[in-house]
């Protein structure tokens, strides 16, 4: 997938929404850019979406739409499970009956350990100053990251959390989010301090800075 | 786009539309190399793909530009929307033939030797590190999902995949194994990498015994086969965030390492101690475990049991 840069203004919209559901109806700067026309931004995705298809089909040869081979310089074949190793197995399954490859168990609890943190996990990683909509999103979700970055449960939140995160954290060479995280920290506080000390100077709630660099 | 193209190919064995229990698997031939096709079906919105997915392929192929030896190949991924509901995302991943579970059932009679499962060990480690300093885990560590070529090369796959299942798993009973599973992931406290360094404990052990080392049948089960083993952990060590508590547990002491797995030398043995640690805190990291005496000796050639 190819289409970063459409998911990217996408996903601003979500940042946007997610982070002010108060203010976004009246909030001026939504408009900075003048009314969207849909049809055609959708038009627009559409055929872009139509162009990398095309790309993928002929770099493979493959009809991912159909799920069939074409000719082409990669010659397929369809292997029955057994003849595989198992990671490869999921894929013809749509994802939905995962076959055990040992005995196991259903185990729902489970899930909440895996998918429960979805975005801040991988926000974690990610966060690298090239995306507009990156930074400002950890920005958002930084008070939850050190919950929802080992936790399975949301309500786990104490403390040896944090410390576990981080000693995970400093063995590793992150230093980019490190870096990431410590700044907006050390923002947070000014701000913080400043609208103590100043109240007129900056009304400016703590949440409101991450909009201004959406821009 | 361009053109159709020039050059005609070999035919295809038939298709059924996500035809269940196959796997499409392709040979280039040009360079002769061998790719297969994992597709997963994601829950869409009007927002599209959830960004959660989106970032995790980033992510992935992200690592990708490393082209770390001990991590599967990732050459492409491809989405296709097939309604309004649900895109199907198909990852293109190199093929490798055999799993370690493959390798380990297949290995004749003795099993493998200590220095092949030191190699093996080494390997995996060097691609553990690698994820872990890229702040991913694997989270789902276990021999079916280590794929060892034939040239003996391990490669770990199925990493950052779960948050693009995860869609599904909310939805569906999911199967999952729990011999791999750590003692914080079984108590659902909180959780860092330190679980994937558990999972190769699990691992390292299995290598010898050429079966899994804790075979539990549920959360409790699986802890009490581990505390079987390592000991019933200190209070002091058991996670104050947790449901499940120590008393449920009888107050079992550690048994030597080697009644469990004989083979194993001094040194492995004290590793594997390290990496099957009650407490993540004090586990063994994948770094520190590749600066482990157990694989300082491999220049001077092999020392102790052989």
């Amino acid at each position: 997938m190819s289409n970063v840069q459409l998911s990217s203004s996408a996903q601003e919209r979500l940042v946007a929404r997610r982070t002010f559901p108060l203010h976004r109806r009246t909030s001026v700067c939504r408009n900075l850019f003048g009314p969207v026309d849909h049809d055609e931004l959708s038009r627009e995705m559409k055929a872009k979406m139509r162009e990398i298809s095309e790309r993928d089909q002929q770099r493979w040869n493959f009809n991912f739409e159909a799920n069939t081979p074409l000719d082409g310089d990669y010659e397929w074949e369809e292997v029955p499970v057994d003849k595989s190793p198992a990671f490869y197995q999921d894929s013809v399954q749509n994802g939905r009956t995962r076959v055990p490859a040992t005995p196991v168990k259903q185990c729902p609890s489970s899930d909440s350990v895996l998918p429960e943190t979805p975005s801040m996990d991988v926000l974690e990683r990610l966060v690298v100053p090239e995306s507009s909509s990156t930074p400002c999103q950890v920005e958002v979700n930084q008070e939850n990251r050190t919950d929802k970055l080992n936790s399975g449960k949301p309500s786990h939140r104490q403390v040896p959390c944090v410390t576990r995160k981080r000693t995970a954290t400093t063995d590793n060479n992150t230093h980019i989010t490190d870096f990431f995280v410590k700044r907006k920290r050390a923002a947070d506080r000014k701000s913080n301090d400043m609208s103590a000390c100043h109240l007129s100077k900056s009304p400016i709630p703590v949440e409101q800075t991450p909009r201004k660099r959406i821009r | 786009m361009a053109h159709a193209t020039s050059i005609q190919y070999e035919p295809v064995a038939e298709i059924g539309g996500g035809a269940y229990g196959t796997v499409y698997k392709a040979r280039d031939t040009e360079s002769g190399q061998f790719v297969a096709l994992k597709s997963v079906r994601v829950q869409t919105d009007q927002n599209g793909l959830p960004t959660s997915t989106v970032r995790e392929v980033a992510l992935l192929r992200r690592l990708e530009q490393f082209d770390h030896p001990n991590v599967v190949r990732l050459m492409d991924v491809c989405a296709t929307q097939r309604s309004d509901q649900e895109t199907k995302v198909t990852l293109v991943f190199e093929h490798v033939d055999q799993d370690l579970k493959t390798y380990l059932e297949r290995a004749p009679a003795p099993g493998l030797s200590p220095d092949r499962i030191k190699d093996l060990m080494r390997q995996l480690l060097c691609g553990l590190a690698f994820l872990h300093s890229n702040r991913v885990m694997h989270r789902d560590l276990k021999p079916e999902n280590i794929l060892v070529t034939s040239q003996g090369q391990v490669k770990l796959a199925d990493f950052g995949l779960a948050r693009i299942y995860s869609c599904h798993m909310a939805l569906t009973p999911v199967v999952v194994t729990l011999w791999y599973r750590p003692p914080e992931v079984l108590l659902q406290s909180s959780y860092a990498t330190p679980v994937d360094i558990w999972s190769t404990g699990c691992i390292f052990a299995e290598m010898f015994r050429r079966k899994p080392l804790f075979c539990g049948e549920s959360e409790v089960d699986q802890l009490g086969k581990i505390f079987e083993v390592i000991g019933l952990p200190p209070e002091d060590e058991w996670p104050t965030d947790v449901t499940l508590s120590r008393k449920n547990f009888p107050p079992l002491i550690p048994r030597p390492i080697a009644d469990f797995v004989s083979e194993i030398n001094e040194q492995g043995a004290q590793l594997l101690l390290n990496m099957l640690t009650f407490d993540p805190l004090k586990r063994i990291s994948a770094l520190n475990a590749l600066e482990h005496p157990y694989f300082r000796d491999e220049e001077t050639l092999t020392q102790t049991k052989s």
